[in-house]
C-alpha cells in the first residue's frame, strides 16, 4: 500500500533543477566563503613581551624538577640548591611580571575583563568567529524558509524508520507521507552538517568552512579557556613553594646504590 | 620533474634529524631553485634548507637567490628575518649584525631564535662574558632549551669553569633525563673538576643507562665503553688515594669489586672471542693501562 502510495507521488524536474541544486550549491560557495573570510578576520597571535612570558614559564621550571625528584638524575647537592633558589625566588616573586611587590603594596584585584585591553582582544576574536558562523546561516535559513517552505525536494533511494520523520520532514506536518521523502528546510539540515567532508576536500585538513563545528562553542565559552588571562601568579607560585617541600620529602638520587645494582647485575656480591 | 623521488626523500631526513650534511644537501637542492613551485608547501622548507646549505658551503650566490624568493613570499615572517640575519652573518661586520638583531629583539622581545643568534655571535666575537649573561637571560625566560643549557655548559667548560658547566648540565639531565649521553657528559665533567666519587656515581649511572637492554654475558658496546672506562679511571684513583668531593658524595663501599668488574667489562670489549678477526684497535695500549697499577 505504502509502496503505491510513494510511487504516486511525482516530482516535478524544475523543483530538482531550482531549488534542490542551488540550496547545495549556495551552501556550499558560502562555507567556503566563510572559510577566506576568515583567514582574512584572523588576527596574528600576539607575541608577548619577555617579562610576561618569563612569569607564564616559571612554573614548569620547578613543574620539571618535581617530575623526577623520586628518582632524580641529579645528586642532591644540585638538587637542593635548585629547589632552594626556586622557593625563594617564588616567595619573593622575583618571576612575576612586574618585579616583586614592594611592602604596602595594596593586594591587587584580578583585572575586570571588559576593561583589560588584552582580554578585551581575545573576546572579540571568539564573537568575530561566532558572528561570521552565524549571519550566513541565518539568512539562508530565512531564504529557505520564505521561498521553498513545505516543498519536498528528493527521495532518499532506501527505505526508513518512522523516526527519522522528524528529521527529514520538518516544515511538513502530514502523518502519512513515506518517510523517504525530504522536505526542504531538512534538505537544509543535512546539507548543514554533511558537508564537512566536502570542504576537506576542496579546502584542506584544517579548514574553517565547516560551520557545525563550532555551534558547540561559545564565544564566551573560548574565553574562559585562553592561557594567562587574569591569572594570579602569585598565588600560583604560593602553591607550587609548598610542593617544591613535598617533592623534597620524596627526593632520592639514582645514583644511589647504583654500584650495589651494578655488581648484583654481574653477580659480583 | 627534475627532481628525484629519492634526493627529496633524503632531504626529508636531512630536515628531519637535523644533520647538518651541506655539501650533499646542497648537491640535492640546488635543482630546486627552479622548480620548487612544483613541491608545493614543501618546497619552501627546502628552499630554506637549501639556504643554510649554500651558506654553509660558500656560494652566496645561491644563498641570495634563495632568500630573495622567501622573502617574496613571506614578507613578514620572523623565520626569514633569522635567515637574513644569517646571510649577514656571513659578510657584514659583527658590530652591524649585533645592531640588526638589537633591532629585531626590540619589536619583540621574546624572539628566541634572534636572541640565539646574537648569543651566537657574541660567543664567536670573543665576547664570552657577554654571551654568558644573554644565555643565562634566555634560559631564565625558556627553560626547558637543552641545546641552551648544552650550549652554556659548553662555554663554561672552554673557560675552565667545571662548577658552573656541572651545574648547566645538572639542568640537561633534568630536561632530558632519558639520555645516557648527557649523564656521560656530566660524569667527565665531574672528573675533569675533580669530583672524583661523584664522576664515579655518574658513570655509574651511565652503564646502568646504556646496559639495560643488553644481555649479560655480552660485552659492552658504544657509549657504555667509555662509560666503564670512566668507572675503572675513577674507581682505581680512588683506590690510589681518597680525593675530597665538592658534592659530598659518598665514596662505595666495594670499590675493589667495582674495580675488578670495570676491569672485566673493558677487557672483554678488546679480547677478541673470534681469532680469525682482527684484533680490534688499539688493543695492546688498553690491556697496557688496564693491567698497570
Amino acid at each position: 500500500m505504502s509502496s503505491n502510495n510513494a510511487v504516486s507521488l511525482y516530482l516535478d524536474p524544475q523543483i530538482r533543477d531550482w531549488v534542490l541544486f542551488p540550496i547545495t550549491l549556495v551552501m556550499i560557495l558560502v562555507g567556503i566563503l566563510r572559510h577566506y573570510v576568515m583567514v582574512l578576520l584572523q588576527t596574528p597571535p600576539k607575541s608577548l613581551p619577555r617579562a610576561a612570558l618569563r612569569e607564564q614559564r616559571a612554573l614548569t621550571r620547578s613543574q620539571v624538577l618535581r617530575a623526577t625528584s623520586a628518582n632524580s638524575p641529579i645528586p642532591p647537592t644540585y638538587y637542593k640548591s635548585i629547589s632552594r633558589h626556586l622557593s625563594e625566588a617564588f616567595d619573593a616573586g622575583t618571576y612575576l611580571k612586574d618585579g616583586p611587590p614592594k611592602e604596602g603594596d595594596t593586594p591587587k584585584m584580578p583585572p575586570n575583563p571588559m576593561t583589560d585591553p588584552a582580554a578585551m582582544d581575545g573576546m572579540m576574536s571568539g564573537m568575530k568567529t561566532q558572528m561570521v558562523m552565524m549571519v550566513p546561516q541565518m539568512v539562508i535559513m530565512g531564504w529557505i524558509n520564505f521561498f521553498f517552505q513545505g516543498f519536498v525536494l528528493i527521495k532518499l533511494p532506501f527505505p526508513l524508520t518512522l523516526g527519522f520523520k522528524s528529521m527529514l520532514q520538518r516544515g511538513i506536518e502530514t502523518t502519512d507521507m513515506d518517510v523517504r521523502w525530504v522536505s526542504s528546510l531538512s534538505w537544509y539540515f543535512l546539507n548543514f552538517f554533511g558537508l564537512n567532508g566536502l570542504y576537506r576536500l576542496i579546502l584542506g585538513g584544517d579548514n574553517s568552512a565547516d560551520s557545525s563545528r563550532d555551534m558547540t562553542a561559545s564565544p564566551f565559552g573560548a574565553q574562559a579557556q585562553a592561557p594567562g588571562q587574569a591569572q594570579d601568579y602569585s598565588k600560583l607560585f604560593k602553591a607550587e613553594k609548598d610542593n617544591l617541600e613535598f617533592s623534597e620529602g620524596i627526593y632520592s638520587w639514582v645514583g644511589e646504590g647504583v654500584e650495589d645494582r651494578i655488581l648484583r647485575r654481574y653477580g659480583k656480591i | 620533474m627534475s627532481l628525484s623521488h629519492s634526493a627529496l626523500e633524503k632531504l626529508a631526513t636531512f630536515r628531519a634529524n637535523n644533520t647538518r650534511a651541506s655539501q650533499e644537501t646542497f648537491k640535492n637542492a640546488s635543482t630546486v631553485l627552479k622548480s620548487f613551485k612544483r613541491l608545493g608547501d614543501d618546497g619552501w622548507a627546502v628552499l630554506e634548507q637549501l639556504f643554510l646549505a649554500s651558506v654553509d658551503v660558500g656560494r652566496l650566490d645561491v644563498a641570495d637567490e634563495c632568500l630573495r624568493q622567501l622573502g617574496k613570499q613571506f614578507p613578514d615572517s620572523p623565520r626569514v628575518d633569522v635567515l637574513t640575519g644569517i646571510r649577514m652573518e656571513a659578510t657584514e661586520s659583527p658590530d652591524v649584525v649585533l645592531e640588526y638583531y638589537a633591532q629585531l629583539l626590540d619589536a619583540d622581545s621574546a624572539n628566541a631564535a634572534i636572541w640565539k643568534r646574537k648569543i651566537s655571535v657574541l660567543r664567536r666575537t670573543g665576547k664570552i662574558e657577554k654571551a654568558v649573561e644573554e644565555l643565562s637571560q634566555l634560559l631564565d625566560t625558556f627553560y626547558t632549551d637543552v641545546e641552551g643549557w648544552l650550549e652554556l655548559a659548553d662555554i663554561y667548560t672552554s673557560c675552565n669553569q667545571y662548577i658552573p658547566a656541572l651545574q648547566a648540565l645538572s639542568h640537561v639531565l633534568l630536561l632530558a633525563a632519558q639520555n645516557p649521553f648527557y649523564q656521560l657528559q656530566f660524569a667527565e665533567t665531574a672528573y675533569t673538576a675533580g669530583d672524583i666519587p661523584l664522576a664515579l656515581k655518574a658513570f655509574l649511572v651511565a652503564v646502568e643507562m646504556s646496559e639495560r637492554d643488553l644481555s649479560d654475558k655480552s660485552p659492552p658496546v658504544g657509549i657504555s665503553v667509555r662509560a666503564w672506562l670512566g668507572v675503572k679511571l675513577c674507581s682505581r684513583r680512588l683506590l690510589l688515594n681518597s680525593s675530597p668531593s665538592a658534592s659530598n658524595t659518598v665514596v662505595p663501599k666495594n670499590l675493589h669489586l667495582i674495580e675488578e668488574l670495570a676491569t672485566e667489562r673493558v677487557l672483554g670489549v678488546y679480547s677478541s672471542k673470534s681469532s680469525s678477526t682482527r684484533a680490534p684497535e688499539g688493543r695492546d695500549v688498553v690491556v697496557g693501562w688496564v693491567g698497570d697499577r
